[in-house]
């Protein structure tokens, strides 16, 4: 397997050698499953599904790898392979190769490479790192644009934090019901994703064209989401016609506070289970084989091979699934905009349909600036926290 | 893994979840070709049995549905989509090119440490009604208001580090052997990752501007603060129709809600492979 790979790299002919040489030490290395990409495979991917059991074979070769077009001697730990495991670890990072590799002055050649980095950072500054100082500036002072200019506007310190936080029941509850949609909604679509992906281990004809169906909900525009469901909400819309077939006649989903949060639920689940479904899928099929033969040699039952081989396996995806959908729901607007605009009252008002209405329609702009501030570093301290036991995936950068 | 073919009873269950997934967008297709007198009627007519292309000729002839004793269609949509089209693209031509630049910068010239990801995501963590709060200030000092440049600005700002961060995934895919080698060949920094960087990501490149184009073509707040009179885009349009005259031009808004769909699930169709990565800042390489 490992040679197939390296024979597929188009690598320049100084490499060969040494690719040639490398095939005799790979060779025994244990099977693994291939991973069909685009790009050509390098030799790092190798151990990228299985670190934990080949970093051993690989470590002692990858010098070797390195080696061949710099003709530098490079310390062990600078291989490109163990990268996932001293990501972590600052001092290591400094000897690696990134650089030095390139010409043989390394600290030049970094300085020089930081230009590619400068026009992504000025148009992020620009564009998105000014704005964001003005807002927080502006979260401390009383400003409103009714009243008077920015730099007229008196400093309050943290006043507005304190009537958030304090009094502001709306914006207290819009916070929980956030909170409430997102756990309901994450659970929700986590249950459906993942029994749906674990049909998909089975195979059975037409499986692409339900993979691809299954994910086009994703695709649509939040907004057609928002409006569709609406449209299906109706008193005379299809749901409720399918509900009479049953008893339930008449259900005015938009008038009831319960109700249009379900809706809101209904819609926003519909919407996103296929990611969790993705996820989880590619999660599942990039769970190596031999633990679970291994499992089933020693007399496992097909559920027991799920819950204890493959389910602890599939906790760090599980776990980047979970952020990446909390950190969207906690931002969600657009489907509960044009489903319910927040109503009936405030029974769906979520945090962002708070600050849109008390910045755009009440004009309190330094206010609703504060609510976006704590409700960032909410999200920052959430992220991380849940992120700590996957980082090391997000890093797997090999850089 | 398992390569067992489906238990009996799970075939009713892939059945179900395919009506229900399908269903929504069934029924927002119907109802873009249903005549005027079918759109709200009670019950609810699911197949229309005079099929029409009315709402679709409508979006950009307003007048075209006077005929069926249908009013308040005031705006054709010809300038939302001309401006969704043209902000998306642009946008997401920056977005691009700069998260590629940087996506090497990162990938071969630079440590990125734990912190990194974390300062990226921010940026889209962050509310946007709260970001739109300052753009509105700087844009209405700066005369960007309502205009394309401002749009496209915003969603160059908005989109640059996911899109430099999927593409970072990709280069770091890449063994810098081959740019190494082509350096020893003489070539110079800059050359060697054009000739040999971009043709090996191009897949990579392919899904990302695909990734960045649907963001931007799906955004809805910063368009609906951000434009008054002078722009506009498909999703503002939309919730137009919903607002002016609630409940009364079905027929039309599915029609360009049908029209901003379809390329997003084209385009989604084309880049299944890479969408799990994207989706997940890279996270997940499959």
């Amino acid at each position: 397997m490992a040679t197939s790979i390296l024979d597929k790299l188009p690598a320049p002919e100084e490499n060969e050698a040494n690719a040639s040489s490398l095939e005799s030490i790979e060779s025994p290395e244990s099977p693994k499953s291939p991973k069909s990409s685009e790009t050509p495979e390098s030799p790092e991917s190798i151990e990228c599904p299985e670190s934990f059991e080949s970093n051993v074979l690989n470590a002692p070769i990858e010098p070797t790898i390195h080696k061949a077009p710099t003709n530098e001697a490079e310390p062990l730990n600078a291989s490109i392979g163990s990268d996932a495991s001293d990501a972590s670890s600052e001092a290591q990072n400094q000897a690696s190769p990134s650089v030095a590799s390139f010409k043989p002055n390394g600290k030049k050649a970094k300085n020089q490479g930081r230009i590619f980095t400068i026009p992504g950072q000025v148009v992020s500054l620009v564009v998105l790192v000014l704005p964001l100082v003005v807002a927080l500036y502006m979260s401390f002072t009383d400003w409103s644009p009714t009243r008077s200019s920015l730099r007229d506007a008196s400093f309050v310190g943290l006043e507005n934090y304190q009537e958030l936080l304090i009094f502001d029941n709306r914006f207290l509850q819009a916070v929980g019901r956030t909170a409430l949609l997102a756990v309901v909604c994450l659970s929700l679509e986590f249950v459906f994703g993942l029994a749906l992906a674990t049909l998909f281990l089975r195979t059975f004809r037409g499986q692409k064209f339900l993979f691809s169906a299954f994910l086009t909900p994703m695709m649509v525009l939040p907004v057609v989401v928002g409006y569709t469901f609406w449209m299906l909400f109706q008193s005379n819309g299809p749901i409720n016609q399918m509900l009479a077939l049953v008893g339930l006649g008449g259900v005015e989903w938009f008038r009831n506070s319960n109700l249009a949060f379900l809706a809101v639920i209904i819609t926003e689940v519909w919407h996103w289970t296929p990611l969790f479904f993705l996820i989880l899928l590619s999660g599942l099929n990039s769970v190596p084989e031999n633990p679970i033969r291994a499992a089933v040699i020693l007399g496992a039952t097909p559920r027991q091979v799920f819950w204890k081989v493959v389910f602890p396996m599939l906790r760090p995806v599980i776990i980047v699934a979970f952020v990446i959908r909390a950190m969207e729901i906690i931002k969600i607007f657009d489907e509960v905009f044009l489903l319910t605009r927040g109503g009936p009252g405030t029974a769906t008002e979520t945090i962002s349909l708070y600050i849109y209405k008390l910045a755009f329609n009440d004009f309190q702009l330094a206010y609703g600036a504060a609510a976006a501030f704590l409700v960032l570093a909410c999200s920052i301290l959430m992220v991380h926290l849940l992120m700590i036991p996957v980082r090391d995936q997000l890093l797997e950068n090999r850089s | 893994m398992l390569n067992r073919p489906l238990s009996p009873w799970q075939i009713p269950v892939l059945v179900l979840a395919l009506i229900v997934v399908l269903f929504p967008i069934f029924w927002l297709v119907m109802t873009a070709i249903k005549p005027p007198i079918d759109w709200n009627a009670s019950p609810a007519i699911w197949i229309p049995s005079e099929p029409t292309l009315i709402n679709f000729q409508t979006l950009f002839d307003p007048d075209a549905i006077r005929a069926h004793g249908v009013g308040g269609v005031s705006q054709s949509a010809t300038r939302a989509v001309l401006g969704s089209i043209m902000a998306s693209l642009s946008s997401t031509f920056l977005a691009v090119a700069l998260g590629l630049i940087s996506a090497i910068g990162l990938s071969r010239y630079s440590r990125t440490n734990w912190a990194t990801p974390l300062i990226i995501l921010s940026g889209r963590m962050f509310p946007p009604a709260a970001i739109a709060v300052p753009f509105v200030i700087i844009f209405s000092m700066t005369n960007l208001m309502d205009t394309y440049p401002g749009l496209v600005a915003i969603y160059t700002a908005v989109t640059l580090p996911f899109s430099t961060w999927m593409l970072k995934s990709f280069v770091d895919d890449l063994p810098r052997e081959m740019e190494e080698a082509a350096m020893l060949d003489g070539k110079s920094r800059l050359a060697a990752h054009l000739t040999i960087t971009l043709p090996l990501i191009k897949g990579g490149l392919f899904s990302t501007t695909m990734l960045v184009f649907i963001l931007n073509w799906s955004e809805y707040m910063f368009a609906q603060v951000l434009s008054n009179t002078k722009i506009a885009t498909i999703p503002v349009q939309l919730a137009k129709y919903v607002t002016a005259t609630a409940g009364t031009l079905y027929g039309v808004q599915a029609a360009l809600a049908v029209l901003a769909m379809v390329p997003l699930i084209i385009g989604g169709y084309f880049i299944q492979g890479h969408l799990a990565r994207g989706l997940t800042f890279g996270a997940i390489k499959k």
